[in-house]
């Protein structure tokens, strides 16, 4: 092919020019494709270490709530899932989930009686039960004590603190709260009353991941905070199936419907007594291959009184956290390859021009214009190709050696948003090889495009009068 | 309508464009015919417009007024494409500055009319250009790119690559310009040798009285207009 030849060996004959080029579209697909895996790593690490440690892949919470649950909701604590105990028994059986942990997030006091002082600190909470916990999420690291009974031992009630709590109460309060100390739990109902709830610290933990959200959030276990907060209701399977009815309804006219009507009559004797737990969210972990539109649907049929949000939805900022550096890092990338652009055109339009006389030439000879727009065409597609292919082969063993190390470790503040804390792991991954193969074949044609037309336009009589 | 003899007619050929603010009338009424195999020189003083009659015989430049008639058609009536077959088929050139495609030896710049007219097989290519290239005294510069090679060799190459395709009619501008008369008259000799042996038009445009002497006919232009044209007996 001709074409080709003239092409090659036009290029080589402008080694300099060429080479400076080439390191651009080498570099530039190097920033690609570091950028691109870069991106799709932050997104596949900060996924896994949300859902992992923080979520799990699906929260259910009550249907009554106004707010997505988020894992500060302690101001304002979701409203109370009433039927917890029904639906982690579903969750158990229905076989689209690996784990499962109903989780109550709140605040209270502790009063701290030691060395004949008495100090009441204030402390926020996931109340949970352990063992789900534990099995669920791996956030925990014990400094001291056990996380209550999770591994099989240990003490089954109690509080388990972080070691920034129990650092911020020594200087704060000069308390110095360790494993095994006595307190008294206090809630503060609705109406004003005190209800006081005497318990114990099991263990100082310090958290493996997301230390900036974990660090102010301390363990209680599902037993004294029910009992703290007297969740007892009545077992709906007591109540006549009207006024489940219109307690599921939820709404003033339904539930004032009742009134006078004799069918939903209720026998106060009849009804049967039951300790809630107080849960007011289940993070849920879904089996591999099980979609949330499928957990959701399924859910949906199982007419449970709880919506279900995704874990984007539930870690809120930082989900959004990995999202904006794929953004940053999609437009650094665009704004590169528009440089690129501009620099190639520019390349080649100069180099049109310096062989204008040649175009000319062939024009004369007879040569179409589809002739002379080949040329520049493989001019343009052996330079970023050969440098394209240069840059992705550099990334590749780049990303392979990093991948083989123990991640990227990037500043602290950083990496807390972006995986927990734990280093980036690069995802050695062909879709970043197949976007810059994309882009520098876009890039190759845009920059072409106009000094094409800038050759096409050159007339046989520009190479007579080349003289 | 032209003989079927005459390859193009230019008739009451008018060309003027503007230079700067100026304009330029380069050709004011020229009428001309050129009939196969003739041997014919344009002569003239610098600006006398004998560039652009030649321009306009090899439809690189197109009339501002008048017609140019070439196989029974008028130009103005032909496309774009039609004219780059023309160019690639009928006529082929032979620049003042040689113009040969840099990258390309010696070799391959007589191959590529062929390349562009798509000619038959590359056992029939390397015929036709070893031909050409034995023709021109140039078969131990096969592989010498231009840049490698003397004026006159230059020229040599760019008369083999307007020969090869075997055209009806090769236009040359001032095709010794830019040699020494020694150099210049053997490659006159060599184009009426072609001339001679495979009845080929040469027209070509000379303010060199010596080069003059070796065409059978001469058309005298001045300021863009034809003043005389001569045949020689014989």
């Amino acid at each position: 092919m001709v074409t080709l030849k003239i092409a090659l060996r036009s290029l080589l004959r402008r080694k300099v020019r060429m080479v400076l080029i080439g390191l651009l579209v080498f570099l530039g697909t190097m920033l690609i494709v570091m950028g691109e895996t870069f991106s799709l790593s932050t997104s596949f690490s900060s996924k896994k270490s949300i859902i992992d440690n923080f979520t799990g892949d699906v929260i259910l919470y009550s249907s009554k709530a106004k707010e997505k649950p988020t894992p500060f909701a302690f101001n304002s604590p979701l409203p109370v899932i009433g039927n917890s105990g029904h639906i982690e028994a579903w969750l158990d059986s229905n076989g689209l989930c690996v784990s499962h942990v109903a989780i109550a997030q709140n605040y209270g006091m502790m009063s701290i009686d030691k060395n004949g002082k008495k100090t009441d600190v204030p402390f926020i909470f996931y109340a949970v039960d352990p063992v789900k916990y534990y099995a669920t999420f791996k956030n925990v690291s014990m400094q001291s004590g056990t996380f209550y009974n999770s591994l099989g031992t240990g003490i089954q009630e109690g509080v388990v603190l972080s070691v920034l709590q129990q650092q911020t109460y020594k200087k704060n309060y000069a308390v110095d709260l360790n494993e095994g100390d006595a307190v008294t739990l206090l809630s503060i109902g609705d109406a004003g009353s005190v209800n006081a709830q005497p318990s114990r610290i099991v263990g100082i933990y310090k958290p493996k991941y997301y230390s900036n959200v974990f660090n102010y959030i301390n363990f209680l276990d599902i037993t004294s905070y029910s009992r703290l907060y007297n969740f007892t209701g009545v077992d709906s399977a007591s109540l006549p199936a009207s006024v489940n009815n219109a307690l599921a309804q939820q709404t003033d006219d339904d539930i004032f419907g009742l009134a006078g009507n004799t069918s939903s009559m209720v026998e106060t004797s009849s009804l049967v007594s039951k300790e809630l737990s107080g849960y007011t969210t289940i993070a849920v972990k879904l089996k591999e291959g099980v979609s949330g539109t499928l957990f959701r649907k399924r859910i949906a049929q199982m007419g449970f009184d709880v919506k279900c949000a995704t874990w984007e939805e539930s870690a809120g900022f930082f989900a959004y956290i990995g999202s904006l550096i794929s953004g940053v890092i999609y437009g650094a990338t665009i704004l590169i390859f528009i440089i690129v652009i501009f620099i190639l055109m520019n390349t080649l339009i100069i180099n049109v021009l310096e062989r204008t006389g040649e175009i000319g030439t062939l024009r004369a000879m007879g040569a179409e214009k589809g002739f002379v727009r080949l040329i520049f065409l493989w001019e343009s597609f052996l330079l970023n190709g050969i440098a394209s292919f240069a840059g992705m082969f550099a990334s590749f063993v780049l990303i392979a050696i990093i991948a083989a190390g123990k991640g990227v470790i990037l500043p602290d503040v950083v990496q807390q948003y972006l995986t927990g804390g734990a280093p980036l792991k690069l995802i050695l991954s062909i879709r970043p090889f197949a976007e810059a193969i994309g882009l520098v074949g876009l890039v190759s044609v845009l920059a072409t495009v106009y000094p094409v037309r800038v050759a096409t336009k050159i007339t046989p009589l520009k190479a007579m009068s080349d003289k | 309508m032209a003989p079927a003899d005459t390859v193009i007619k230019l008739s009451e050929v008018r060309k003027e464009y503007m230079l700067g603010t100026t304009l330029v009338e380069a050709l004011r009424g020229v009428s001309l015919e050129v009939k196969r195999g003739e041997f014919l020189a344009v002569a003239g003083p610098s600006g006398s417009g004998k560039s652009t009659i030649l321009n306009m015989i090899g439809c690189i430049d197109t009339p501002t007024a008048g017609t140019i008639i070439i196989n029974g058609k008028e130009v103005e009536h032909l496309s774009d494409r039609d004219l780059t077959r023309y160019r690639r088929v009928t006529v082929s050139f032979i620049f003042q500055s040689f113009n040969l495609i840099p990258v390309l030896n010696v070799y391959e710049n007589i191959e590529l009319p062929l390349l562009l007219q798509k000619v038959g097989s590359q056992t029939e290519r390397h015929e036709r250009v070893m031909h050409f290239i034995n023709e021109v005294g140039l078969s131990d510069r096969i592989k010498n790119k231009p840049t490698e090679l003397s004026g006159g060799q230059r020229q040599r190459v760019a008369i083999a690559r307007a020969l090869v395709t075997r055209p009806v009619m090769v236009l040359a501008d001032e095709p010794t310009a830019n040699l020494d008369s020694a150099t210049g008259g053997k490659i006159l000799d060599l184009m009426q040798k072609i001339n001679a042996a495979e009845g080929t038009t040469f027209v070509f445009s000379t303010h060199d009285t010596h080069i003059m002497d070796h065409a059978q006919r001469i058309v005298h232009i001045l300021d863009g207009l034809i003043v005389s044209d001569e045949k020689k007996a014989g």
